[in-house]
């Protein structure tokens, strides 16, 4: 499975605020998208309204989630009507293995891979070199990364943060091409290279954006080309879909082909909807001989469970909550240290991964709700998020409570100040005496406690004022 | 026949979804889904609908898609006749300065005379499409080597201005994905309204040939295109980077 | 029928900006309100919830229902508080059923400040007089739980001399998110650092929102860097050339 860097996030995002070239990507690309988004949603197309689209979603969504048993069931059924093979894997090292087995069967060498946030998560790059196999991310953002050894910044975006002078780069460095600040160069470039890749390939990885059960299709939505390259040349197709990706009916298509586009790029449409019913027919001129749908678990199961994380598995993977969130938006993704950030990533990562490592996630929000906002199948993010942080603070029922020693200690404190009028009077009396020494001007410049000193590195801090309220209220605000 | 190891987790998987959704039984019925229930005399009854509609709103479908098209970066050229048709694709292909032409085997072709208007240019182009007589490997070659492709479409569909392309016998993917220069053929009565329609009739060709529809096919609503470097948009990737329709007909 | 309205300063207002209730007072007993303060009221249990400590929250929204619900209506000068109290309440004291219908019952009958004068007392332009430009924050509660935006730009513009400016990004977070500022102080004030940005760019002269923890957070970083823009509680501005704020004969 892919690393888990989440325990260094404090770290990470102070980092990613302090280095302005990943300041400068986040404030172009963030509002292009936000921008594009509105733009193509105010365009009002048709007859349904966005919200009207959003709810019919979000409860198709959930009425697939809540019977995934069985529409996995006839997904398997029917792909393997259509010729192609089923596998249901358990976790990454399943799927890898899995992935293996085929190449080995298929004598493949060489592999061409189309964007799968899932493969990600396997980290499958790593256990195909491992066996010989050399595979090459052919969407150019993913591309990009992996010629750069990194991981995506952004689920749609994933080479944002890299400037073209840094492509550039990664191109002579790899390539042995001329530099150049011409983007389309750039282009160029990447295409002339990956083409040869294309005719060479063995074998082709994609991912899925939506599985349909009713007929075993597999639903690519992609703008380049490369979805089309990877299913359609090489000789074997694998596909590979986090279980949660289904949809029952073909006829539940246009709602979510309308939703994602528009959530994720600000396009009415992609370039490309590519439909994959199994391998070639026999009387077909070219197409894959053989097809492999892998429906990944990798702790799905987790949020499966919970009956209000459950919710996050209705998530199309489109990117507008991390492009709204205050926090994404000056942090970017590798601070959050796995495959998805933004507010997803916020509430996946924890449950999927392992609580304790990934648990000041649920904290790294202000709980604004902007992501809830623009979520297409309505997700309530914030909820989530607030569900994640009491099973932090009081422990989920396997493991006891997993935050800090100072905040434990801050929480019970407020419990206590706040019972009771008198318990808050006298907390809050002591806490006047103790501030006099610190106090300039009815400010506080400097927080000496642990936990809230980081505040007043930027800020100054409020002092509990002379007379609260409620005493002003006794002595004649109120009245006799 | 599955492999052994395909079906060795199935059941156990499939048991602790169950478990995590609090059932310990599996569902025998069909899940009260309006879409999934619509028995074929149903579906049947709601393409005949859709068929009639299209039919009477064909000028206006066809002014709409060119529209949306026109808009999405297409090249759209509109003709009353097939005659037009092909001259039109052989002006595309000598505007193109195209080198290796392929087209598919369809059967808009026999109405759309490419072949004759390319000959009477002095263009030369290959079928690619074999029949099972050409080897996947020389098809290939041929797609990659390839700098302009024309082919039919199955349908067009207004909403969002995209063509569908179904490759079958006769019409290779490749066709339509390796060229830089795509043409694409439309004919009026391909044109459909919205995606609902579409997938309406596709759905009722599943119904009736029950695991034998396509095993694949694609949209196609504009040229190939990324944003991946500084969010700049980029027109011609992967795929073809300039994309004609010629559309035939009212 | 006078109507009244029991007073929930919120903790914030009730410990450091006390001078926010003051002027709260001050409106309503202008617009007519017989208003209490229930002395009894301690915190509405916002921080403990948002921490996890649901435990702890539920009995202190007990104490905040038995306080309150003898009361006709209850106002907050806060409008992350008045949606603690409306819209996360039922969430917490879901698993007991007496407790989740007093909640919502209460929920009812609590508002926002804004959202008390413009909806309840169905009142824009309260007699206040200010002056110069006035841009106004949206804070995230009370714009996306409670849905309250243009109660309180109506207020504002109602106040003479007094014109309201937007200011880009007025509807993005401020950064401060309770726990979030202090726990990710880095991320926080660089949320801060572009509210400020938009602030000073609107060119306005005076600051409004209606939440203390979002002006507590811009406050404590304007008066660190001495920028010359006023940040001021809604109720505070509604204040402005009302007159004294002294009680109405007997009442209490």
């Amino acid at each position: 499975m892919a690393e888990v860097k989440t325990a260094e996030f404090k770290q990470a995002s102070g980092r990613a605020i302090r280095n302005p070239g990943i300041q400068h990507a986040l404030d172009h690309v963030m509002s292009h998208f936000t921008e594009a988004r509105a733009a193509v949603i105010e365009a009002d197309y048709g007859d349904e309204s966005w919200e009207s689209m959003r709810t019919r979603a979000a409860a198709l969504k959930s009425h697939t989630i809540e019977r995934l048993d069985y529409y996995l069931d006839l997904v398997d059924k029917n792909v393997r009507r259509n010729g192609g093979h089923v596998y249901f894997a358990d976790d990454a090292a399943h799927a890898n293995r899995i992935v293996l087995e085929i190449a080995e069967r298929a004598g493949v060498k060489r592999v061409i891979k189309s964007k799968s946030m899932v493969s990600e998560e396997m980290g499958i790059n790593p256990a195909l070199e491992g066996a010989g196999i050399e595979p090459v991310e052919t969407d150019l953002g993913e591309y990009i990364i992996q010629l750069a050894g990194e991981t995506p910044f952004h689920i749609i975006a994933p080479a944002m943060h890299k400037t073209r002078q840094e492509v550039s780069d990664l191109f002579q460095d790899w390539l042995k091409t001329a530099p150049t600040d011409d983007i389309k160069r750039l282009c160029v470039i990447a295409r002339d290279a990956l083409r040869e890749k294309f005719e060479a390939a063995d074998m082709g990885i994609s991912g899925a954006n939506f599985v349909v059960a009713e007929t075993g299709t597999v639903v690519l939505v992609t703008n380049e080309g490369n979805g089309r390259m990877t299913t359609s040349v090489p000789r074997v197709h694998v596909a590979i879909s986090g279980m949660e990706k289904i949809l029952p009916a073909m006829e539940d298509l246009p709602l979510f082909l309308r939703l994602l586009p528009r959530s994720a790029t600000g396009q009415r449409i992609t370039s490309y909807n590519t439909f994959v019913g199994g391998p070639r027919a026999a009387s077909d001129e070219d197409g894959p001989e053989e097809f492999h749908l892998i429906l990944v678990d990798n702790g799905r199961l987790n949020l499966l469970k919970d009956e209000v994380l459950r919710e996050a598995l209705n998530c199309i993977r489109c990117g507008a909550c991390l492009n709204h969130c205050p926090v994404y938006r000056k942090i970017g993704g590798h601070a959050y240290g796995w495959v998805y950030s933004g507010p997803i990533g916020a509430v996946v990562t924890p449950p999927m991964t392992n609580t304790k490592i990934a648990r000041d996630l649920p904290f790294a929000s202000t709980l604004c709700g902007a992501c809830r906002d623009v979520c297409p199948v309505k997700i309530d993010l914030p909820r989530l998020l607030l569900h994640l942080r009491q099973r932090v603070a009081e422990g989920d029922g396997v493991d006891g409570p997993a935050n800090g020693w100072s905040e434990r200690a801050f929480a019970r404190r407020w419990y206590n100040a706040v019972k009771t009028r008198k318990a808050l009077e006298s907390s809050t009396r002591l806490a006047r005496m103790l501030q006099r020494p610190i106090v300039r001007r009815g400010v506080i410049r400097k927080l000496p406690l642990p936990l809230v000193a980081g505040w007043t590195k930027d800020r100054d801090f409020p002092a509990l004022a002379p007379k609260p309220f409620r005493q002003r209220w006794r002595e004649g605000l109120g009245g006799d | 026949m599955p492999t052994p190891d395909e079906h060795e987790n199935k059941e156990a998987f499939l048991k602790r979804v169950r478990e995590a959704l609090g059932r310990s039984e599996p569902i025998l019925h069909t899940p009260d889904h309006a879409s999934l229930k619509t028995t074929p005399p149903r579906q049947e009854e709601k393409v005949r609908t859709i068929q009639a509609k299209v039919e009477a709103r064909r000028p206006q479908l066809i002014a709409r898609l060119a529209e949306i098209a026109g808009a999405a970066s297409w090249n759209v050229h509109r003709v009353n006749t097939v005659e037009g048709a092909a001259a039109t694709v052989a002006e595309i292909a000598g505007r193109a300065n195209a080198k290796s032409i392929v087209r598919s085997a369809e059967e808009v072709f026999s109405r759309v005379d490419v072949d004759g208007a390319l000959r009477r240019r002095g263009l030369s182009w290959t079928v690619l499409a074999s029949g099972g007589r050409r080897r996947r490997s020389d098809l290939k070659r041929l797609a990659f080597a390839s700098d302009l492709g024309i082919t039919g479409v199955t349908f067009a569909i207004a909403e969002t201005g995209s063509c569908v392309i179904t490759p079958r016998r006769g019409v290779a993917r490749l066709t339509s994905l390796a060229p830089a220069t795509l043409v694409l053929i439309v004919e009026a009565e391909q044109v459909l309204e919205s995606l609902d329609d579409f997938f309406a009739i596709t759905r009722l060709g599943y119904q009736r040939d029950r695991g034998r529809s396509p095993s694949y096919f694609n949209f196609i609503s504009g040229p190939s295109r990324t944003a991946d470097i500084e969010q700049t948009l980029t027109i011609g990737v992967h795929g073809p980077g300039e994309v004609h329709m010629v559309l035939v007909g009212q | 029928m006078t109507i009244k309205a029991a007073l929930c300063a919120t903790c914030l207002v009730d410990q450091f900006y006390p001078e926010v209730g003051e002027a709260a007072v001050k409106v309503l007993r202008h617009l007519g309100v017989d208003v209490s303060f229930p002395e009894e009221q301690t915190c509405c249990a916002q921080i403990g919830f948002n921490g996890g400590y649901r435990r702890e929250a539920e009995e202190i929204a007990r104490h905040f229902l038995d306080v309150f619900e003898e009361y006709d209506h209850v106002v907050m000068p806060s409008g992350s508080c008045a949606s603690m109290v409306k819209v996360y309440y039922p969430e917490l004291l879901a698993g007991d059923s007496e407790a989740l219908e007093r909640a919502k019952a209460l929920g009812e009958r609590t508002h926002e400040l804004t959202d008390f004068i413009v909806n309840v007392l169905g009142v824009t332009d309260v007699g206040a007089a200010s002056s110069g430009l006035v841009t106004y924050h949206d804070a995230c509660h009370l714009l996306r739980e409670l849905h309250i935006s243009s109660e309180p730009r109506a207020l504002i513009q109602e106040v003479d001399g007094v014109e309201l400016q937007e200011m880009a990004g007025c509807d993005t977070c401020c950064g401060f998110g309770g726990l979030f500022s202090v726990k990710f102080p880095e991320i926080s004030a660089a949320i801060l650092n572009e509210k400020l940005q938009n602030i000073g760019a609107s060119g306005a002269s005076t600051l409004v929102a209606n939440d203390c923890g979002c002006l507590m957070h811009m406050r404590g970083a304007m008066q660190r860097r001495g920028m010359n823009v006023r940040p001021m509680h809604i109720a505070e501005l509604l204040a402005e050339g009302l007159g004294d704020a002294s009680p109405p004969q007997g009442s209490r």
